[in-house]
Formats: C-alpha cells, structure tokens, sequence
C-alpha cells in the first residue's frame, strides 16, 4: 500500500523528522481559511509520479491565486488520478537537495539504507550518485553515519543527516515498511534539514497489524487495491470463495478457472505458448475436505456464482476448468456444468416451441464451450458432449480449447 | 540430512484451520505426530494428538525432532523461537503471508542456532511412500530417483503426474513455497539433493526468474555431480510483483519512464551456458530426464 505524500509526512511527524507547516485541503473553497502564510505551494495527492512535469505543484502568493490554482488541480488527472486532497504547504529555500531511501533488499535479505547527495528531480544524477548500506545485523547509528560519509557530507551534516535516517529507520520497522524515501530532504544556508517530499509504502501483508492504518483516511485509488479490500472483507478461509486474478485481456475468447494461483498461471502459459493469450482466469478457493451436502453446496453456489460472471462476457467461447481435486469435488463440477447445459438446450427448445427463438440465440449463441481437467477421469460419471469436454490431460485440454475457439 | 519415518512431530497451531485435517493424512502415511502446540487449548487431543500449551511441556512426554507451524501469520516468529528455543532444529512453516521483517527475523535468528526453516509459505517434503510432512498429498507422488524442488504444490503434481506417467518416480519432493522472503532456499536444497544417495537427476520448478540466480551463484561456485533441469512456469503469463535488490526498486520507480531491461532472456542464456536443460512443459520433463540420467 503506498502512501500519499500527506500521509507519508503524517508518519514523519510521529517520529520527529522535520517537515513544513502544511494543511491539507478537500474543497477549492476552504483554502481562505488558510493558516499558513503566503507564499505557498499547492501539490496535488495523487499515487502516481510525475506530477510536477503534469501541472500538480503551484507556487501561489496570495488568497485569489490559490482558489483559481486549487480549482485546476483538482480538475487535472494525472495518469487518469484525479486527487481528493492538495497539500498546502510553506515554501523553503533550499540550498542543496539529498535524497536518502530505505528500502527491504530481497535478494540480501535485509533493508538496506540509500542515500544520494543530489536529491530531487534529476533522476539521472541522483542514481549516478547513490550510495548504499546494508543493515545485516542489528541497526545501529554507525551504519547511517557510514552512509552520510559515503554521500560526500562533511562536518556537522554527517552527524545531522544520520539522526533522520535512524528516525527513517524506526518508522521502517515499527510500521513494517517496504520503502521509505525522503527526496529532497532540503537543507537551507544554516544547514537545518527539511523532508520537502517523502514516499511511504506499507507492506500489504502487515496491514492488519499497524492500527496506523484506520487513522490514515485512504483515498478512493487506494482503497480500490485488493489486497486492503481482502483485508477488509476479513476473508473468512473455512469457507469456499472465488475470486477474479487481475488478468485481463479484452480479445481473448478462453477464459481460465483453477483452484490455485499456480495451476492458474501454468495454465495462462500453455496457451500463451501456443500463441493464444487467454481473457481472464478466476480462482475457486478453500474447497470441501469432507463429503456431505453442507460441505459441497456452498461449492456448487460459488462454481454458479463465477460461470454467471462469465458467461455475460460476449468474448468467451471457452470455459477451461484446471481443477485438482478429490473425486467428490470433481464430480461435483462435472454435474454442475452438466445441469447448466442442460438447463439452457431446456430452455432453447421451449423458446423454439413457443416460436420465439428470437428472443434466444443471442444468448445461445455465445454460450460457450466448456473444457474439463479435472482428475480420476475414469472415476467420473460422464461422456463427452459437443458442449463439456473432459479430460485427465491438461495438455490435451488447452488443445481442446484452442481448437474450440480457432475458425473454421 | 536425514528424513524418516521414526522422526517425531509436532504441530504448532494445531487449532488453526486445516491443521487437523493434515494431521489426519500425515498419521494415514505413517508421520508420527506427537504433540500439537496450541496456547489456551492445553489438555484438549484432537485427532487422537495430545495438545499442550507450549512446546517446553511437550518435551515432558515426548522427544520431538520437527515442528511443522500452522499459526496465523504474525504469530510465526514467536512459534519459530519457541521451537528454536526447545531444540527443535528442522522446522517447516507451513502458513504463508508473514510480513517481511518477521520473516528476516526468523531466518537470522535460525542462522545463529543452526536450524533448518522450510518455508513460510512451504507444502512441506515428501518422501514418497515413507516420509510425508506438510499439505503435500501423497497420493500423486511414486518413488523413484528423481528429485523434486518446488516453489508450489500444484506445479509439483504436474510435474510428479509426467513422471509418473514415463514410470520415473521421485526421490524426495520439497516445497520450497512462494514468499519473497524463505528460511532456506534453492542453492541450500540443491546441495541437500546433490549428496542424497537416492537422488540421480533434480528437476527444480519455479515461478520467479530472479530465484534461478541462486542456481546461478551454486553452480559457478561449485560444479553439480546430479543433471539439474529447471522448468520456470509462468515465463509467458503476466507476471506479478517481481523482488529484486533496493538499488534496482529505487532506479525502476525513480525512472518510471525508461522501459525496465528484460533480464530473464539473459538469465536463461546464462543457465544454459552452465549446462543446465531449461523445459517449457511438464510434458518435456520426463524425455529430457531420461536423457539426463542415460548420459550421466
């Protein structure tokens, strides 16, 4: 979860690291009731970089000027976000501008402390010039003063810039992190330091654990993340859910249901190598361990429940099902495709009765062809039809279902 | 190392979801759990297994040579310590979703006692028709010669069910799991296969490209006796959150613009170089095997 910058500087204030006298604004109109003194600069709250390039970021000097500036930011999407808050802040002269990051390493296993002596918008200066410490052990104060003397800074600066990264470093740890960055940390002719921008992101799987989170006020973008919608709906796993993988392709014609992350993405390969690239894939989850009709209903349902997403998708001309289960869950799926076909050739011919296949083909016509792998294929109950294929053979089945959705 | 059916179990968290239903398919395949671990459920048995309220008050009644931990998320790092702190020097944790810093904690703090982690997020090993610790069902593996390395449950039967099929059962299985962040990884059971006496060839499967530079760092250092093949699912599927080193996330989001270089043609090169055969399906596994073991 990143954060915005407002509530990245929220978390700097908790541990001391200087910021500016800053108000953030949710209405055009508010910003009269400005505390801050003019000259100030407004910066739209947007997820995405480049703001500043893209007109986010206004220099105002008085009340009139800010309304009309804070009308157009907030009227500017960047890279199609449009904020819901600006952050007012006061302006600063600096002198010279740092960068300095921590951010977990997974390949040393460890955060790792960056800093750059010139910080701010010339990205390649900064990396031309970063410097790096890894935090093996136990952080102490020594490693972020070995980084500042990396950096090039002499004097009372190594001693001043150091004390931030430590405080950068508590709230790593306290607030599990994955990257935290301050760029530019301005310091101004006295040598007084100032985090001018930051960056936070929080790692997903911490969430749960940092009541920081409930105090934060997440904007729409954020909330639209699914892992902190996962962490709200407070995922129960007892139970049999679905769920979509955000794999989308709007002219694939094979859409892709597995019971695992990993059958799921073996089985979006295979196509791909065979040149097809697949619509969608979704996920059936915490499926039945024991028999009986309470355990295996509440599968049925979600099975229903995703082929009606499906199939309102025009596109789709196949259905393959990579599923590993026992043979009680297999069978189950085999029925319920089977039920479902039949409840629609049922419901074809009663229209063809009445003489009103009008009002039919359209969704006969796109129903589509559905491609079973399941296991204990001899086990199973059932015979191919024009309409369910199956097969033990997962290889055979991706065949299947490219030979289904291939003209003619 | 050795993996046997006289090794003695226990599960922490064994009140947690699932973890009784696995205790039950490990006890059909011969594991002997002795003790579950559950705070606050002590003196309750579930499935015929004695539950206690710590590991220390297990130790009374039984020796214990593995802990295999099903504990929510944020309690792994305390259950690995208590483990840790009891002697127990093989532990697989089975639950997944850790944070990292919990995770780097627990694989620094295993270091110092010398203790093998497995996990978090592992299946667990399997020894077909011997040894079973973890989620991983025995019913899809054979024994046999080949060794197994897998990042996934699901992958592994894909693999086992090829080699199955080409009558070429497996040596050992291990689940290394899927989280950024692992107690032991492909290099350490690399080298673990490479000495076991019932292994001729290992096929590693994986869904990361930037883990095979383990296989890489191994195999530069030293050279294997053992042909390793390495079938890298989901090359060609969108690709999730990759994690790499600090400097190249800094550089990827600080220049969100330069396109990021595509890494993992060069990677494959390299492995090849090395000798390595690279598959593109299960179903190439088993020809390529037998090739490997014929040669060897």
């Amino acid at each position: 979860m990143e954060l915005l910058e407002y509530q990245a500087k929220e978390l700097f204030k908790m541990v001391d690291i200087p910021i500016l006298p800053s108000q953030t604004i949710r209405d055009s109109r508010k910003i009269k009731q400005l505390q801050i003194p003019y000259p100030v600069v407004l910066k739209s709250q947007v997820s995405s970089g480049g703001r500043g390039k893209a007109g986010g970021v206004r220099f105002v000097g008085n009340t009139i000027d800010a309304i009309a500036a804070a009308r157009s930011i907030f009227n500017l999407s960047i890279l199609g976000e449009y904020p819901e808050v600006i952050l007012a802040e006061a302006h600063y002269n600096t002198e010279r501008e740092l960068f300095l990051a921590i951010v977990l390493d997974y390949e040393l296993q460890c955060p790792v402390l960056l800093g750059s002596p010139l910080g701010g918008m010339n990205v390649n200066s900064l990396l031309a010039n970063i410097q790096q410490v890894a935090i093996e052990e136990e952080f102490s104060l020594f490693y972020a003063r070995s980084l500042a003397i990396k950096m090039g800074l002499s004097g009372k600066s190594i001693c001043s810039v150091s004390e931030i990264v430590a405080k950068m470093y508590r709230l790593f740890c306290e607030k599990d992190l994955d990257l935290i960055e301050i760029n530019p940390l301005g310091v101004n002719s006295k040598g007084e330091l100032m985090a001018l921008d930051g960056k936070v992101a929080m790692n997903d799987y911490a969430l749960a654990r940092q009541p920081v989170v409930k105090t934060l006020a997440f904007s729409k973008q954020q909330s639209k993340t699914s892992y902190y919608n996962s962490l709200r709906a407070n995922r129960d796993f007892s139970k049999v859910s679905w769920r979509w993988l955000d794999w989308n392709n709007a002219t694939g014609k094979v859409a892709i249901i597995c019971n695992s992350f990993d059958s799921a993405l073996l089985t979006w390969d295979l196509l791909k190598q065979s040149q097809v690239t697949p619509a969608c894939s979704a996920l059936i989850e915490n499926s039945p361990i024991a028999d009986g009709a309470e355990n295996i209903e509440p599968y049925r349902k979600q099975l229903e429940n995703m082929l009606d997403e499906l199939e309102s998708f025009p596109q789709i001309e196949a259905i393959i099902l990579n599923i590993w289960e026992s043979v009680m869950v297999s069978q189950e799926i085999v029925q319920t495709v089977v039920d479902r076909c039949d409840r629609l050739e049922a419901a074809l011919s009663v229209a063809e009765e009445a003489n009103e296949s009008q009002s039919l083909p359209s969704k006969i016509g796109v129903l589509p062809r559905f491609i079973l792998r399941l296991l204990h294929e001899q086990e199973l109950n059932f015979t191919n039809t024009e309409r369910i294929y199956l097969s033990g053979n997962l290889e055979t089945a991706i065949a299947e279902a490219i030979a289904t959705t291939e003209p003619e | 190392m050795n993996w046997s059916t006289t090794d003695k179990v226990i599960i922490q968290g064994i009140t947690e979801h699932r973890a009784a239903w696995h205790a039950i398919q490990m006890k059909a395949s011969g594991t002997q759990i002795v003790a579950g671990i559950s705070p606050g459920h002590g003196g309750m048995k579930i499935e015929e297994v004695p539950v206690f309220d710590s590991i220390e008050q297990a130790l009374q009644v039984a020796q214990i040579d593995i802990s295999l931990i099903f504990v929510a998320p944020y309690q792994v790092l305390d259950a690995a310590k208590e483990a840790i702190a009891a002697g127990i020097r093989r532990l697989i944790v089975m639950t997944s979703g850790v944070p990292p810093l919990d995770a780097i904690e627990l694989v620094r703090h295993a270091r110092r006692y010398d203790t093998l982690v497995l996990g978090p997020g592992s299946s667990g090993i399997i020894i077909p028709q011997q040894v079973c610790l973890g989620n991983l069902e025995p019913q899809f593996y054979l024994p046999g010669t080949v060794g197994l390395i897998t990042s996934s449950r699901h992958l592994s039967y894909e693999v086992a069910a090829e080699l199955n099929g080409a009558n070429l059962g497996q040596s050992m299985v291990v689940s290394l799991g899927n989280e950024p962040i692992a107690g032991s990884n492909l290099a350490h059971w690399l080298s673990i296969l490479d000495e076991d006496h019932s292994t001729k060839a290992i096929v590693s499967i994986g869904q990361r490209i930037d883990r095979i530079k383990e296989i890489i760092a191994y195999s530069e250092d030293r050279s294997y006796n053992k042909p390793v093949i390495i079938y890298l699912a989901g090359l060609n599927a969108p690709q999730e959150k990759s994690y790499r080193d600090a400097l190249t996330i800094v550089s990827n989001y600080l220049s969100a613009s330069i396109p990021a270089v595509n890494r993992d043609r060069q990677t494959i090169d390299r492995l090849e170089t090395l000798g390595m055969k690279i598959v593109q399906k299960p179903s190439e596994i088993p020809s390529i095997v037998r090739q490997a073991l014929s040669a060897a």
